[in-house]
Parts: C-alpha cells; sequence; structure tokens
C-alpha cells in the first residue's frame, strides 16, 4: 500500500495507457484493474487521474472509444489503440528506456 | 490536424454537453460496478464492497470536471461565462456603465480621429516602389516662379540646371523635376470624346514634369503609358497629358477608351496618354491635388506666360527630387557622399551664374552654399508643413483627456471593488483562485474598453469626416478620407485593450489582495474605513493626477484661444467687414493683353452699378493672400549694402483700390482713376518701405525701379499708404508693398535685354525675339467690391454682372474678407476649439471622477462622522475635515500642474500669437476654474457628511 498513483512520474500515466491498450481493447477499471495487477499494486490509477488521461488521449486521436457490451452483458465504453497511438507508444517507449538508462546509470556511478 | 480535431471535439463538448455528461455518469457507473464486482470476487461483502468502491471512486462531479477541465473549451466555457456575469454586472449599473462607456468612447474617439489625420498627414508612404529612397532637394515647400537667387534657395531651380542633373544624375539613380506649383487650367473635353458636346471649361490644377518624373518617382500607370524623356524633348512640343484617376472618374466617367483621345486644356490640344492609380497624386501634396501631368516643355501653355525654358539663367520655378541608390538610403556615408555631390554641383553652378571675378567674400559664401537632402517617403506636403505641428499638438491633448477618462474609470472601479470585498471574500472563501477573479475583473474593464471602442470609432468617424470639411476650406475635393482603415483599426483596437489594461489592473490587483479572513467578520466596514491610508492612496493619486492633467489642458485652450483672438484683434490695415473677393482669370477666357483695358472697363461698370456696391476694384492679389507677386526694386536717393534685402510685395491696382480695400493713404495721393497709359507713370508705397529706407520722410517724389522687365518703370513715388497684414497675420515685421497702376503698363515686353543684369531678377522672354511679345503682366487676378451692407448677399448680383460682361469669364474663390482672412487662421482655429472642447470635455470628467471619489468616502465614513458628531464634533469642523482632504489633492495638483504646465508652454510658444505660453493671465484663470470646479465638487459631498443622523449612522451596521 506504500506506492500510491501520485507518485506515478509525470507524463507516463498516458504511456502505461497506452502500452494496456495495445493488448488488447479495455474499458476505464480495466485500464485501472490492468496497471495495478502488472505493477504488483505499486501504481494504483484512481478514476479522477484516468478519465482526465483517456479523454486527453481521445483528443489527441491516440486512442477512440466505442461502447460495447462487457462480459457481464452490461454496457461499457472500451478503448482502442489507433495507429497513431501505436506509433506514440513506440516512441515513447523508446525515449522512456533511453531516460530510464541515463538515470540509471547516474545512480549507479 | 491534431489541433483542428482538437478544436472541433472541442466545440462538439460545448454543443453537446448534455450528452457528454450522460455518457460520462454513464462510464463511471460502470467503472464503479466493475470496482465492486471485482471487490467481491476478492472476497468482499455485498456491502463493504460498494463502500470501498464509491470511496474509490470520490466524487463523480470532481472526475467529470477534471475531465472536462483536461480540454480547450473549458477554459473558453469559463470566458464565457466570466463575459456574462460582467455583462449582468454592467446592467445592474447602468448608470455607470453609460458613464464609462461615453466617456471612453470620447476618449478613444478624439484619440482616433487625430489618429486617422496624423495618419494621412504625417505617416503614410507615397504609392510608389521603395518610398524611402526618394529625397527632394530642399524642403521644396513654397512654390512660384522666382529670379535674381541663387541655385536651391527656396529649393527652386532653373530649367537648364534642372536639365543638366537629369542627364548626369552622379551618384543618384536619376534626378527629375516638376513645376513648383500646379497652375489651374482651363480643360474642355473635345467634342469628339462624348456624343453631348459638353463645351463648358473646367478649372482643374496641372502640373508640369520632367520626362523622367514616372519613373523616378516609381509609379505605373493604371492605363496607358507615364510620360516619358523622349515626351520632354524640345521645348513646345511634347502636348501629351496623363490624367489622375479623380479626374478620370469625374470628368470622363472612367471611359476605358479615354487612351489615346485628345482633350483641349488652355486652347491646346494634348493627347491622353495615361491615366494613375486612385492613390497617386504626385510627389507634391497639395490640399487641391493635381489632376493633369503634362511635360516642362508645355510650360507656355499649361502657365499661359512666356518661355522659361532658357538654355543658360532663366528663371527659378522647378523643384527637384531624386532616387538615391539602395545603399545610400541605408548607409549615413553613402547618403552623405550624395550630399556632397549635391553641394558640389550647387557651388558649380552659382559661380557660373556670377559675373568674374567673384569677391573673397562671396567665393567663401558660395562654399557655404548647400541644399539638403530631405526624405521624401511621404511625399511634401503643404497639409503637412501647415497642420504638423497643430495635429502633433492635438494627439497630446486628446491622449491626456483620455488618460482623465482612464483616472476616472480606475478611481471608480477601485471604489467598486472595495464595496465588493465582501463578494470577492466570499468566492475565494468557497475556492475560487486569485487568478480567475483577476481575470474576471480584467474581462469586465476589458468589455467596457472594447465597446467604447466600438463606440469610439463611429464618434472618430463622424469627427473626422468635419475635421476634413475643415480642412479642405471649400475645396470640393481632397486627397484625405475619414473612412478608416486597417492601420486605423488597429490603433483603436490597441488604444482600446491599453486603455482597459490600464484603468483595469489596479482595481483588478486591489481585488485579488483581499484577505478572506479579515472582511467576512462582522466589523468589516469599520475595518475597511480605518483601513486607511494605503487603501486611499491610489483614489488620491489618480484625482491629483487628473487636476494637473485638467489644468494642463486648461492652460492649453486658454493660450490658443487668446491666440486666436489676438489674431482676430490686431490692426490689418483694410477694410474687414464689406469687402467681396472673387478670382477670375480673363487669359483663361481667351483674351489678349491688349483687350484687357477694354474688358476691365467694363466689367467695372458693371459691377459698380449693382445695387449695395459702394466701389469696385481690381487687382493682381487680394488685400490679403497667400501668393504674392515679388520682386527687388531700386529707389532714386538709396544705395543699398552689399546684399541688403531690397524684396518688395507688389501689387497691380484699378484706380478705386485703395478707396475700396479703404487702404488709408497717410501721406500724398492714392492711385486714381485719372493714372492712365498716357500720364505719368505713378507708384504708392507703403509705410515699411519708406520709413526703412527714407527715415527723414522724403519718399515721396523719388524714382522707383522694379526689377521685372515687364514692369520696370521708372515709377514715380506719389503716395505711402498704411501697412497691411498682406502675406499673413504673424508676421512681427510690417510687410513692405509697393503699388502700381494696372492701366500703365506697358502693352509690350521690352524687346530685348541684355543678359548682363547678374544679380537682378531674369526676365523669361527669350532675348532675340523678333515680334513683340504682350504683357502677360497687365492681367488682373481678383475683383474687389466694396459694399454698403453684408457683402455675401452681393455675391448673386456679382456673378450676374460679370456673366453680363462676358459669359465665358468664370469665377472662382468667391469669398468675403472675413472668410478670406479666416483661411490664414484655420489652424489656430482648428487648434484652438478643439482644445477648448476637449479641456472642458477633461475638467467634466475631472469633477464628475472628485464628486464621485468624495462621495465614496463620504459613504464609507457615514460611521465615524456619525461618533464624531455623537460626540460633539461641531457641523463646521466636519464639513471641513472631508473638504480639508479634496482641497490639499488640489493644492498637490496645482503644484505638479505649474512645472508642467511651464514645461508643455516652452514646446507650444511657436503656436502662439501675441503672449508668452507663461501667460500669467491665462494661467490664473485655469487655476481659478480647476479650484472653482473642484470646490464643487467636494462641497456637495461634504455637505452632505454633515447631514448624517448620528443615531442612524451608528446603526448602520
Amino acid at each position: 500500500m506504500t506506492g500510491k498513483s501520485s507518485d506515478l512520474i509525470q507524463g507516463t500515466l498516458d504511456m502505461l495507457i497506452l502500452k494496456t491498450l495495445a493488448l488488447e481493447p479495455m474499458h476505464g477499471y480495466g485500464v485501472a484493474l490492468r496497471i495495478e495487477q502488472i505493477s504488483n499494486g505499486v501504481f494504483r490509477v484512481n478514476p479522477g487521474s484516468l478519465f482526465p488521461a483517456l479523454s486527453r488521449l481521445e483528443r489527441a486521436s491516440r486512442i477512440k472509444a466505442e461502447w460495447r457490451a462487457t462480459e457481464n452483458n452490461r454496457r461499457a465504453k472500451y478503448y482502442l489503440l489507433t495507429e497513431q497511438g501505436r506509433k506514440a507508444l513506440k516512441e515513447e517507449t523508446l525515449q522512456w528506456s533511453r531516460q530510464l538508462a541515463a538515470i540509471t546509470s547516474i545512480l549507479e556511478a | 490536424m491534431p489541433i483542428m480535431r482538437s478544436f472541433l471535439s472541442g466545440i462538439q463538448a460545448l454543443f453537446h454537453k448534455e450528452q457528454r455528461s450522460h455518457d460520462m455518469d454513464e462510464e463511471l457507473q460502470a467503472f464503479q460496478e466493475a470496482s465492486m464486482q471485482e471487490k467481491i470476487r476478492q472476497g468482499m461483502s455485498d456491502r463493504q464492497a460498494r463502500r470501498a468502491a464509491r470511496v474509490e471512486m470520490g466524487s463523480t462531479e470532481a472526475v467529470k470536471h477534471k475531465v472536462r477541465a483536461s480540454g480547450w473549451e473549458s477554459t473558453a466555457e469559463s470566458i464565457w461565462q466570466d463575459i456574462r456575469f460582467s455583462l449582468r454586472t454592467m446592467a445592474k449599473s447602468p448608470g455607470f456603465t453609460a458613464v464609462a462607456i461615453l466617456s471612453l468612447a470620447l476618449g478613444i474617439g478624439g484619440n482616433t480621429a487625430i489618429f486617422t489625420l496624423i495618419h494621412q498627414v504625417l505617416l503614410r508612404d507615397l504609392p510608389v516602389q521603395d518610398p524611402q529612397q526618394l529625397v527632394t532637394f530642399g524642403n521644396s515647400e513654397g512654390g512660384g516662379v522666382l529670379g535674381g537667387v541663387d541655385l536651391g534657395s527656396y529649393s527652386m531651380f532653373p530649367w537648364y540646371f534642372a536639365r543638366q542633373l537629369q542627364a548626369n544624375p552622379g551618384p543618384f539613380q536619376g534626378i527629375a523635376s516638376y513645376f513648383s506649383f500646379s497652375p489651374k487650367v482651363s480643360v474642355r473635353l473635345s467634342s469628339a470624346g462624348k456624343a453631348t458636346a459638353n463645351n463648358t471649361a473646367i478649372f482643374v490644377p496641372a502640373n508640369l514634369v520632367s520626362g523622367n518624373y514616372f519613373s523616378i518617382i516609381g509609379a505605373q500607370p493604371l492605363l496607358g503609358r507615364a510620360i516619358t524623356p523622349a515626351d520632354d524633348a524640345t521645348p513646345g512640343s511634347g502636348a501629351v497629358v496623363v490624367l489622375s484617376y479623380h479626374f478620370w472618374q469625374q470628368t470622363l466617367s472612367a471611359d476605358p477608351a479615354v487612351i489615346g483621345k485628345t482633350i483641349t486644356i488652355n486652347h491646346t490640344p494634348f493627347a491622353v496618354i495615361g491615366v494613375m492609380p486612385e492613390a497617386f497624386h504626385g510627389i507634391k501634396l497639395d490640399l487641391e491635388p493635381t489632376e493633369l501631368w503634362t511635360p516642362i516643355t508645355m510650360q507656355t501653355v499649361i502657365q499661359q506666360g512666356p518661355s522659361l525654358l532658357t538654355p543658360q539663367n532663366g528663371a527659378y520655378f522647378l523643384h527637384l527630387f531624386a532616387r538615391l541608390r539602395p545603399e545610400a538610403a541605408t548607409n549615413k556615408t553613402a547618403l552623405a557622399q550624395s550630399q556632397a555631390w549635391l553641394d558640389q554641383q550647387i557651388r558649380t553652378g552659382i559661380r557660373a551664374n556670377e559675373g568674374t571675378p567673384i569677391s573673397p567674400a562671396r567665393q567663401q559664401e558660395i562654399n557655404r552654399a548647400t541644399v539638403p537632402l530631405v526624405s521624401a517617403a511621404n511625399g511634401v506636403s503643404s497639409i503637412r508643413s501647415q497642420y504638423g505641428d497643430s495635429l502633433r499638438i492635438l494627439m497630446a491633448v486628446v491622449g491626456l483627456v483620455l488618460l482623465i477618462a482612464c483616472a476616472n474609470l480606475a478611481n471608480f472601479l477601485l471604489a467598486r471593488a472595495a464595496s465588493r470585498q465582501r463578494e470577492i471574500a466570499t468566492r475565494l472563501a468557497l475556492g475560487s483562485s486569485r487568478a480567475r477573479i483577476i481575470r474576471q475583473c480584467l474581462i469586465e474593464t476589458l468589455l467596457l474598453a472594447l465597446s467604447g471602442g466600438l463606440l469610439g470609432l463611429g464618434i472618430a468617424f463622424a469627427t473626422t469626416r468635419a475635421l476634413i470639411v475643415f480642412f479642405s476650406q471649400g475645396n470640393p475635393y481632397i486627397a484625405m478620407s475619414s473612412t478608416p482603415d486597417l492601420t486605423v483599426l488597429l490603433f483603436t483596437l490597441t488604444v482600446s485593450l491599453a486603455t482597459g489594461l490600464l484603468f483595469g489592473l489596479a482595481p483588478a490587483l486591489t481585488a485579488a489582495r483581499t484577505g478572506s479572513a479579515t472582511t467576512l467578520s462582522s466589523n468589516a466596514r469599520t475595518a475597511q474605513s480605518s483601513g486607511g491610508r494605503t487603501s486611499r492612496f491610489w483614489p488620491k493619486t489618480l484625482v491629483t493626477a487628473q487636476v494637473t492633467l485638467s489644468l494642463l489642458l486648461l492652460v492649453g485652450a486658454g493660450l490658443f484661444l487668446r491666440t486666436l483672438r489676438n489674431l482676430q484683434n490686431q490692426d490689418y490695415g483694410f477694410e474687414r467687414n464689406h469687402l467681396l473677393l472673387a478670382s477670375f482669370n480673363a487669359q483663361l477666357a481667351g483674351y489678349k493683353p491688349s483687350q484687357t483695358p477694354a474688358l476691365y472697363q467694363t466689367l467695372l461698370e458693371h459691377i459698380s452699378a449693382l445695387p449695395g456696391v459702394h466701389s469696385a476694384a481690381l487687382s493682381a492679389t487680394p488685400p490679403i493672400s497667400n501668393s504674392a507677386w515679388n520682386s527687388t526694386i531700386e529707389l532714386s536717393g538709396y544705395t543699398p549694402a552689399p546684399k541688403e534685402n531690397m524684396s518688395s510685395i507688389l501689387n497691380r491696382v484699378s484706380g478705386q483700390y485703395f478707396e475700396t480695400a479703404n487702404i488709408p493713404i497717410i501721406a500724398g495721393r492714392s492711385i486714381t482713376p485719372a493714372d492712365s497709359a498716357s500720364s505719368l507713370k505713378v507708384a504708392v508705397i507703403n509705410q515699411a518701405i519708406a520709413n526703412h529706407f527714407f527715415p527723414k520722410g522724403d519718399a515721396l517724389g523719388r524714382a522707383l525701379t522694379i526689377n521685372i522687365d515687364d514692369v520696370k518703370g521708372p515709377w514715380r513715388i506719389v503716395g505711402i499708404a498704411r501697412d497691411t497684414k498682406a502675406r499673413g497675420l504673424r508676421d512681427a515685421e510690417p510687410t513692405r508693398m509697393t503699388y502700381i497702376p494696372l492701366a500703365q503698363i506697358d502693352l509690350f515686353v521690352p524687346a530685348s535685354t541684355t543678359s548682363s543684369a547678374t544679380s537682378s531678377a531674369k526676365s523669361g522672354s527669350n532675348p532675340t525675339a523678333a515680334p513683340p511679345v504682350e504683357n502677360q503682366d497687365r492681367f488682373a487676378g481678383t475683383i474687389l467690391v466694396r459694399t454698403t451692407g453684408d457683402p455675401a448677399k452681393t455675391i448673386a448680383d456679382l456673378r450676374a454682372a460679370v456673366a453680363a460682361t462676358d459669359p465665358n469669364l468664370a469665377l472662382f474663390n468667391i469669398a468675403t474678407i472675413h472668410d478670406q482672412v479666416a483661411t490664414f487662421m484655420t489652424r489656430d482655429e482648428l487648434i484652438s476649439s478643439l482644445t477648448a472642447i476637449f479641456s472642458l470635455l477633461a475638467l467634466i470628467l475631472a469633477s464628475i471622477g472628485l464628486y464621485g471619489v468624495m462621495s465614496y468616502n463620504v459613504v464609507r465614513r457615514t460611521n465615524e462622522i456619525g461618533i464624531r458628531i455623537a460626540l460633539g464634533s461641531q457641523l463646521g469642523s466636519v464639513l471641513w475635515m472631508i473638504l480639508k482632504e479634496s482641497l490639499f489633492l488640489l493644492v498637490i495638483g496645482i503644484a505638479i500642474g505649474i512645472p508642467a504646465t511651464l514645461a508643455a508652454g516652452r514646446v507650444i510658444q511657436s503656436q502662439l500669437f501675441g503672449l508668452k505660453a507663461t501667460d500669467p493671465q491665462t494661467i490664473v484663470t485655469a487655476i481659478l476654474t480647476i479650484s472653482a470646479v473642484t470646490l464643487i465638487a467636494a462641497w456637495l459631498p461634504a455637505h452632505r457628511a454633515t447631514k448624517v443622523n448620528p443615531v442612524v449612522a451608528l446603526r448602520y451596521e
């Protein structure tokens, strides 16, 4: 319970959402749950950060939304990665790993 | 693309707000549901899971707000909310809003109007290619035909010299020349031109230009071609004309096939070769724009005078201008080289004209001769030289008025911000950000400023129209427009925004500084009224500034009004009430100099017979006139010192001139009808000549010779007339005048004059002309009619009398002497009336401001005043307590204002007449006026303070 979503480095939430959606289209809760699960509960994304981020990404055409039925037959808004989003993810991942390598080497120096 | 998409989805979000909100609700609901299911799956009970999911979600409204705030449209929406809120606030106090918008509109309107004129008169570039490369040789402001001067003095040049420089332009791209003024010519459209043979002549200004004029100035014709050096090759040839757009539109109905047609100018056929674009008026921008351009070789036809195109020497009648090489337009050294080259040419030219040997003193003088290169990017403009300073002063005046209006509004808004402290504190307490509050305040002031600006544009349009009518002085067409162009609109927008920021920023910052805790407490009002010095610093400073600025404007208005009165009330030396003046040109109507005596006699007989006419006369120029005939004179018995100024204004007059113009004869006799061609040649001089050259009073009987061959004389001085204001109203020295009888001017120009006369005026006549040339100086140009009643009532009769003499004889510029004199004061009238109006406006604004601030102070201190009265304070001392504050501000305002006035006075001294800028009477009057207004504005609220009922005041909160 130590790591909170507020500890998320500024700007990384978008990348994480894109990465999550790259696997399969998902609704909002699915994204939050997946991030939490994969990070072993380190990152918890609350709706107050998640939805503005989704809205921002949708504006930037990196994802698009459509209403679908869930596995238990409820209506939910599913988000899909667009071609643009895929490109952006690739770029951001690349940049991220470069920065990470740099930071790590500084810390280990 | 993304920006566009973001914009579109933003718009969508704005318009489908309901739908969006609904979707969000559903999505959040689904989120919560899913979260609950997950928690149940992890083993929570139903109730626990529901609670946990809800806690996780927090307020759905907060989430929705965050999502909405992530797009630009939410900012736009909140601004829109602020705008609507501001509009509601403005509508709630319509009085304040109306005063604010109106005072801003007057301020901004005044600024826009004056700027429109400044832009057109002072700032606008000539509509030609690279105007910044154009330079004139000297200021090129005067105009006329001069003799006996050095090259380049009065920026005038003879033809041969212009030709020489045109052929060899040295470091310039080219040098062109044009006739220094645009004489009016009579134009008849050739009968072949129109089906309806329109045979009446129209009179328009025409200019003579060198063959390279259009190529040097860099202007392309709209139709056809411009004048080329081939047209301007030999004197007497090249009868081609280029039309102005206005002439083409008005007179030829924009005939697209006009090129190649023939029009008749001064009875000579000219081929139309081109039409210039609408904005082009030549390099010299006269009040009445030039309509026709012809080659200089057609000078005798256009000017209707003897040829001035002599291969050596000759009269000085051309202005020159040049196009600098691109590097000289930007580089000072290159410009200095061009200047040095020009001065070299001038000095060589002067030496060539000088008889040999040249004395060392003269040699030195020649070495100092210089003709400055003057930038002509905005053209040469008589309006600019006449009104430029006035417009700059007026711009400062309207700027001050706008500042006063700003100070007023800032004060009102400060007061309002103080009374809205509770509201603002509440908003801050409810979580509004200070930035948002500042934004809202600024939006309110900007709305006021922009509405004021919009209304101001309308006011400016009307004002500019009125001012242009004033400028045009009765000319039906002048090249100025009241329609605001892009520059003017930008100016108005900038001024409006700057104004809004200026008067809005301080109140907005004060509002945002409000502390929420103290203000909301119950005794806030007391805290405020005692919160004293700092909170009342700004209103006081602003009122003091208003007093200072108003004083400045009042003194300015006083000085200009007294200048106008001084100009009007001085001794003119001639009749100023019952005189009617009209210009006519018998030459353009086809008369020969030999026919003039008969014509003039009939004309004067017809006019004298009119009812209500006391007497009538003819002269070359009116008793007061901008244009003048002048020359140097020689007087028997007086030996001039070397280079002594021997010039005099000349006028040729008919027999009853002195009686008609009512110019008293001091000594001797006047010129009478008995002075005919067969009797002794006589002249009348004025006191200025008599006193200067014959201080012992022995001028009568001397012989006077004029250095113009046509009217050389000698003339015997038979009378001395009183000095008159012949050349203008501001001359400190009396103008020298010499009058000769029109009837005694010889019919023929002297057959030949040797060119040995060096420093005297040169005759333009061809030295070896075999047939005698008739003397153009036999023509008169002005009819003077002295009436027994209002001269304006005689205008119709005068027209009829002239038409009865000869229907072809056109009269132009009919004016009463009153109107004629007024044209010499247009600048003073303009500046004095506008400054007076604006300073009155400033005074009203300042008094409203003072009254508002003082009233507000009294209301704020009601509580305190009540306590004072309850404790036994006398009413008188309460009154004094309030008045004291305003008096203090008044004294400080005046103390700052007086040095400011004295400093500003130095700038306007040149515009004044008959008084100094430090005129104590004017300054004292202004101080008394501003004090009286201040006291009244302060007394009313002070008086109200004494009426405070202590019981009511103490229960007030």
